[in-house]
C-alpha cells in the first residue's frame, strides 16, 4: 500500500468519523441498554394494584370468549401472556393503533388489557405499560432523535453508512502497521499515542461486531427503498403484489366463528412442546380468530438456537385444530435460507444464546460508545497548539474548542438524560398525566442543558461537571429503589426479582465509574499540560503570571 | 513498463464519492439480481429478503474502497466496467434460466 493511499484514507476516516461519531455514541450507549430493555421496563413498572389479579391459564378460554363477546373488534388480534412478571399488566392484552400512524411507528399505540372479575364477567380497561425501555430503544434506533419515523430512520441510515466507511478506512489506515501496533498499548508520557493505541485495539478487536452493526443498521433504515427498487428491477413487480392485501371480494364475509371452540392455551402449548421441546413459551399471539384464516403464533425463546427476532421466534398454529401453519420462524427449525436471514437479525439484537451473550453485547456496546468518544478526542488532540516556550500558552483553535464542547455536551448530556429518565420514571409515576411524554421532556431537558452548559463553560469545566452529574443521577437509580423499599409511602417502589435488582446493581457500578472519570478529568484539568482544550483557564489567558491564573479561578485549585 | 516514479493518487473527492454511491448501488443491485436468479428455487418471500440483504454490503464496500483508484475518472471507468460485466452476467443467467 502506498503512502498516498494511507494519507487519503486518513482523511476519509477523520471526516466520516467526526461527522457520525457523536450520533453513534448515543446509538451505542442507548443500544447497550436496549439489550436489557425487558429488565429496565420491569424495573420501571409499578407494582400491580392487586397481585392476585392474573387469570389462571385454564380460565383463559372463558376470558377470551367473554371479552370478544363484549368487544368483537378484539378478535382481530390480541395476546395471551404465558409468563408472569412485573412488566406484564394482565393475562390478556391488545393494542389499538392510531389509523394515521406509519407501519413502523410503535409509539402511537394505545394498550388495553382484560381480566375476569369476581362474577366471571370480562373487565376491560386501558393500561399504561412502561414505555421507558421502548423510548431508550427509539433513541438507539434514530440516534437520539425523538421520533421513530421515516426521516429519523433515513438520518440514522446515513450515519450508519458513514460509520461503515469509517470502519473500512480505519482498517486501511491501520493495516500497514497492524502487526507492529496490534496490542501495543504504549502507556506513558505520550498521552495521544496511548489513546490512539487504545482506539486501535478496541476498534480491531470488536471489528466483526461493528461491521455487523453498520451493515444491518443500513438495512434497517433503507430496506423499504431497496425492496422498492428491487421489485421493479429484479422481481418484476411480483414482490409488491405478493404482499398486497387480498382484494375484498364482492361475496359477503363469512359469519364470525365461535371463538369458544378454539383449543385452550394449555393444549396449544402442549402441541408446541411436541414440535419444539427446547422452546420456552412467552406468549400466544392470536390474529383474526373469528375469520376463516385464524392463526395463533406461539412465541418463545430457545437459548440453544438462533432466534429470528429480538423477542425470540414462533410457530404458527391453527387455534381451532392445532395444525401447524408455519414453522419458518421457529428457532432451531429454520431452513438454511431463513436461518441466514435470521442470523443477521440475531447478530444485531443479541437474540441468540443465553445471558452471557447479552452481557457480551452490553460490554461491546459500551466499548463502541467509548470508541467514538476517543475518536473525537484524537481529532481534537491532532489539532492542538503546543506551547513553544514555558509560560506562554497559545490560544487553542476555535474549531477544536467547539468540537471539545460538542463532544462533552452531546455524549455526557445523553448519558445524564437516560439516567435521569429512569429515576423520573419512578418519581413521576402517578403524579403526572402523560408519563411517557414527561419522561421524554426530562431526557431532552437534561440533554440540551448538558449541551448548553458545555458550550457556555467550555469543555474542560463542563466535562467535570457533567461527569459528576452523571454519577449523581445514575447513583439515584438504586437509591430510588432503596427508598421505595424502605419508605413505600413516598410512592417509589422496589421489585425483588433478580432482573430488576440487576438494573440497580449495574446503575451503581456505572455511577462509580462516572465518579472515577470525573475525578480523573478534574485532575487532568488542574495538573495536566496547560496548552490544551482540557486545561482549565488555558485557552483564555494568553500569558498569565502563574500566581494570577490560580487566584482568578477557584476551580483551578 | 514501469514508471520511474508512480503518479500521485488524486483525491478527486466528489468524483470518487459519487462513483462509489451511484455505481456501487447499481453494482449491488445487479449482484442481487444474479443472486435472485441463482436462488430461483427458494420461495420469493425468502429469496427477496436475501437479495435485499446483499445490497448494503456490496454498496458500502464499493464506496469504502473507491478511494484506492488513481483518479475520479478511473473510478468511474473501472466501476462502470464492473457494472457492465455484472449486468451482462445477470442477463446471460436469466436467459439461460428461461
Amino acid at each position: 500500500m502506498r503512502a498516498d493511499h494511507i494519507r487519503i484514507y486518513k482523511s476519509v476516516h477523520t471526516w466520516t468519523g467526526i461527522v457520525s461519531g457523536m450520533a453513534l455514541f448515543i446509538a451505542f450507549y442507548a443500544g447497550a441498554l436496549t439489550v436489557f430493555k425487558e429488565p429496565i421496563e420491569r424495573w420501571a413498572s409499578p407494582p400491580a394494584p392487586a397481585p392476585a389479579q392474573q387469570v389462571p391459564l385454564d380460565q383463559v378460554p372463558q376470558l377470551i370468549a367473554r371479552t370478544i363477546g363484549d368487544h368483537p373488534a378484539v378478535a382481530r388480534g390480541f395476546t395471551i401472556h404465558v409468563r408472569e412478571n412485573e412488566g406484564i399488566p394482565a393475562r390478556m392484552a391488545w393494542d389499538v393503533r392510531d389509523p394515521g400512524a406509519g407501519d413502523h411507528d410503535e409509539s402511537s399505540k394505545r394498550h388495553f388489557a382484560a381480566t375476569l372479575d369476581a362474577s366471571g364477567a370480562a373487565s376491560v380497561g386501558e393500561v399504561h405499560p412502561s414505555r421507558l425501555g421502548a423510548f431508550i430503544d427509539v433513541l438507539h434506533r434514530v440516534v437520539g432523535l425523538p421520533f421513530d419515523n421515516d426521516p429519523g430512520r433515513w438520518f440514522m441510515g446515513v450515519v450508519s453508512a458513514l460509520y461503515a466507511v469509517a470502519l473500512i478506512s480505519g482498517v486501511v489506515v491501520l493495516l500497514p502497521s497492524l502487526v507492529k501496533d496490534f496490542f501495543a498499548l504504549r502507556v506513558g508520557r505520550n498521552l495521544k499515542r496511548m489513546w490512539l493505541d487504545a482506539h486501535n485495539v478496541v476498534g480491531i478487536v470488536s471489528l466483526p461486531f461493528h461491521i455487523v452493526m453498520a451493515l444491518s443498521a443500513v438495512v434497517f433504515a433503507f430496506h423499504d427503498q431497496i425492496y422498492d427498487l428491487q421489485d421493479r428491477l429484479v422481481h418484476e413487480g411480483k414482490w409488491s403484489s405478493a404482499f398486497q392485501r387480498p382484494q375484498t371480494s364482492a361475496a359477503p364475509p363469512p359469519p364470525p366463528r365461535d371463538v369458544g371452540t378454539m383449543l385452550p392455551p394449555a393444549e396449544l402449548l402442549a402441541r408446541t412442546r411436541e414440535i419444539a421441546p427446547g422452546l420456552a413459551p412467552t406468549m400466544l399471539q392470536y390474529q383474526q380468530v373469528a375469520g376463516p384464516r385464524a392463526v395463533v403464533r406461539v412465541w418463545g425463546k430457545d437459548t440453544s438456537a438462533i432466534s429470528p427476532r429480538a423477542m425470540g421466534g414462533f410457530v404458527a398454529l391453527d387455534p381451532y385444530s392445532g395444525k401447524v401453519l408455519d414453522s419458518d420462524y421457529l428457532p432451531g427449525r429454520q431452513n438454511v435460507p431463513n436461518l441466514f436471514i435470521s442470523s443477521f437479525f440475531a447478530l444485531h439484537m443479541a437474540s441468540f444464546g443465553n445471558a452471557a451473550v447479552q452481557w457480551m453485547y452490553f460490554v461491546l456496546g459500551l466499548a463502541g460508545a467509548w470508541l467514538f468518544y476517543s475518536g473525537n478526542l484524537l481529532w481534537i488532540e491532532s489539532r492542538r497548539k503546543s506551547a513553544r516556550n514555558a509560560g506562554a500558552n497559545p490560544v487553542q483553535r476555535l474549531d477544536t474548542r467547539l468540537m471539545a464542547s460538542a463532544t462533552v455536551g452531546i455524549c455526557l448530556g445523553s448519558v445524564c438524560g437516560i439516567s435521569l429518565m429512569l429515576v423520573a420514571a419512578k418519581w413521576l409515576h402517578g403524579r403526572v398525566g402523560d408519563l411517557t411524554g414527561c419522561l421524554q421532556l426530562v431526557y431532552y431537558g437534561m440533554f440540551f442543558a448538558g449541551v448548553a452548559w458545555a458550550f457556555m463553560r467550555g469543555a474542560a469545566r463542563a466535562g467535570i461537571h457533567l461527569l459528576w452529574t452523571a454519577a449523581v443521577v445514575t447513583a439515584a437509580i438504586p437509591l430510588t429503589s432503596a427508598i421505595g423499599w424502605l419508605v413505600p409511602q413516598t410512592g417509589a417502589w422496589a421489585h425483588g426479582s433478580a432482573a430488576t435488582l440487576g438494573v440497580d446493581a449495574v446503575a451503581a457500578a456505572l455511577a462509580a465509574c462516572f465518579a472515577w472519570m470525573a475525578r480523573a478529568t478534574a485532575r487532568r484539568a488542574r495538573t495536566g499540560r496547560p496548552d490544551s482544550v482540557w486545561a482549565i483557564e488555558a485557552a483564555r489567558q494568553p500569558a498569565p503570571a502563574p500566581g494570577q491564573a490560580l487566584s482568578l479561578d477557584p476551580h483551578a485549585r | 513498463m514501469k514508471h520511474a516514479r508512480p503518479r500521485p493518487i488524486r483525491p478527486d473527492w466528489i468524483a470518487k464519492t459519487l462513483a462509489g454511491l451511484v455505481l456501487g448501488l447499481t453494482l449491488a443491485l445487479a449482484a442481487s439480481g444474479i443472486l435472485s436468479v441463482l436462488t430461483a428455487d427458494v420461495p420469493l418471500a425468502v429469496r427477496g429478503q436475501l437479495a435485499m440483504w446483499i445490497v448494503p454490503p456490496i454498496w458500502l464496500f464499493t464506496l469504502g474502497l473507491v478511494y484506492f483508484f488513481e483518479s475520479g475518472l478511473r473510478a468511474w471507468l473501472w466501476l462502470g466496467g464492473f457494472n457492465i460485466v455484472a449486468c451482462g452476467a445477470w442477463w446471460a443467467l436469466r436467459a439461460a434460466a428461461i
